[in-house]
């Protein structure tokens, strides 16, 4: 691991309620890289080094080093203790000595950033996108968003409308992975606060099929890229 | 006339690209997108491409569970024509 917090490719990001979030910076470095991959087990270099493209291999690499160093510190284990588990549509969770972990975590990754949640209870999901222009812009609000959402875009214009997609599709993807389906779920099924598409930067949520589980939202973007948590919360907290 | 394999390919070169660079599909098609590092959201222009150019019900939800390039061909052959 790096030497000193000065050569770690992550830090501190937002606190949200009791989860925190760290940014990864994902910026090609050969050196980080290589530190990145001495971190890793067998298998998840094995994984690294099946990505075609480096890209791919940096994002994977820097990300899963700075979650392994997260948890060890977190959990008070050694690093080859630390293993990694996946649920029936992949959602990975952190096993001590072969046992699960009372953790939770989740991270995201888009071109240059990454994201990672931790929370000692409740589900959490987190997203990041950076807000590349779509070729079929109107093609994609048509396939994941709802009614009211799609009326929404459509009143939208130029730049504001790219960034309330990409806004609304990071609150919906944290959510569905909260939730722990990823993307396998119809995200068109359910809509985003109204409060939230209107520009507020938290709310919470209940999915229909799902009434007695409420999660917090909360908006994590800002002008490099588009970014969002979705944390369950406990059945006593307001 | 081309294959479902050799369609999905044409179409992915065209359509997705990661850092802009183009995805390199092996040609026995054993490549995830979803592992390759492509986009949510250009996973979810694909789903809608592949629906409309093959004639298929496509949705991203086949995107992430179908594992490879060579299963959603497969995917597709299954289909009724």
């Amino acid at each position: 691991m790096p030497a000193s917090v000065a050569d770690c490719w992550w830090r501190p990001f937002r606190k949200v309620g009791s989860a925190a979030v760290l940014y990864v910076d994902l910026t090609p470095d050969a050196a980080r890289e290589a530190a990145a991959l001495a971190w890793l087990d067998q298998e998840e270099q094995s994984r690294s080094q099946r990505f075609r493209h480096d890209g791919a291999r940096r994002r994977f690499a820097l990300c899963r080093a700075a979650l392994r160093a997260i948890l060890c510190s977190q959990l008070g284990c050694p690093n080859y203790q630390l293993a990694f588990g996946a649920s029936h549509h992949g959602k990975p969770y952190a096993l001590v000595n072969g046992q699960p972990a009372p953790i939770g975590f989740n991270v995201s990754h888009g071109s240059l950033h990454g994201l990672i949640a931790f929370a000692a209870e409740g589900r959490l999901g987190v997203d990041v996108e950076e807000r590349s222009p779509a070729r079929d812009l109107d093609g994609l609000i048509g396939s994941v968003m709802g009614p009211a959402e799609r009326a929404e875009l459509t009143s939208a214009r130029g730049n504001h409308r790219l960034h309330l997609f990409y806004h609304l599709w990071t609150v919906k993807e944290a959510l569905m992975k909260a939730l722990g389906t990823g993307l396998s779920s119809d995200v068109s099924g359910f809509e985003i606060p109204l409060a939230m598409r209107r520009g507020m930067k938290t709310s919470t949520f209940r999915f229909s099929h799902l009434p007695t589980v409420r999660w917090w939202l909360e908006d994590l973007g800002n002008e490099h890229f588009a970014a969002a948590i979705a944390h369950e919360l406990s059945p006593g907290s307001h | 006339m081309a294959s479902t394999g050799d369609r999905l390919k044409t179409l992915i070169a065209d359509n997705l690209e990661i850092d802009g660079q183009s995805i390199d599909v092996p040609d026995d098609l054993d490549i995830s997108l979803l592992e390759a590092g492509v986009s949510s959201v250009d996973l979810v222009a694909f789903a809608k491409l592949v629906a409309r150019d093959f004639n298929v019900k496509f949705t991203l939800e086949h995107c992430t569970t179908l594992n490879s390039v060579k299963e959603v061909a497969d995917f597709i052959d299954s289909q009724p024509g």
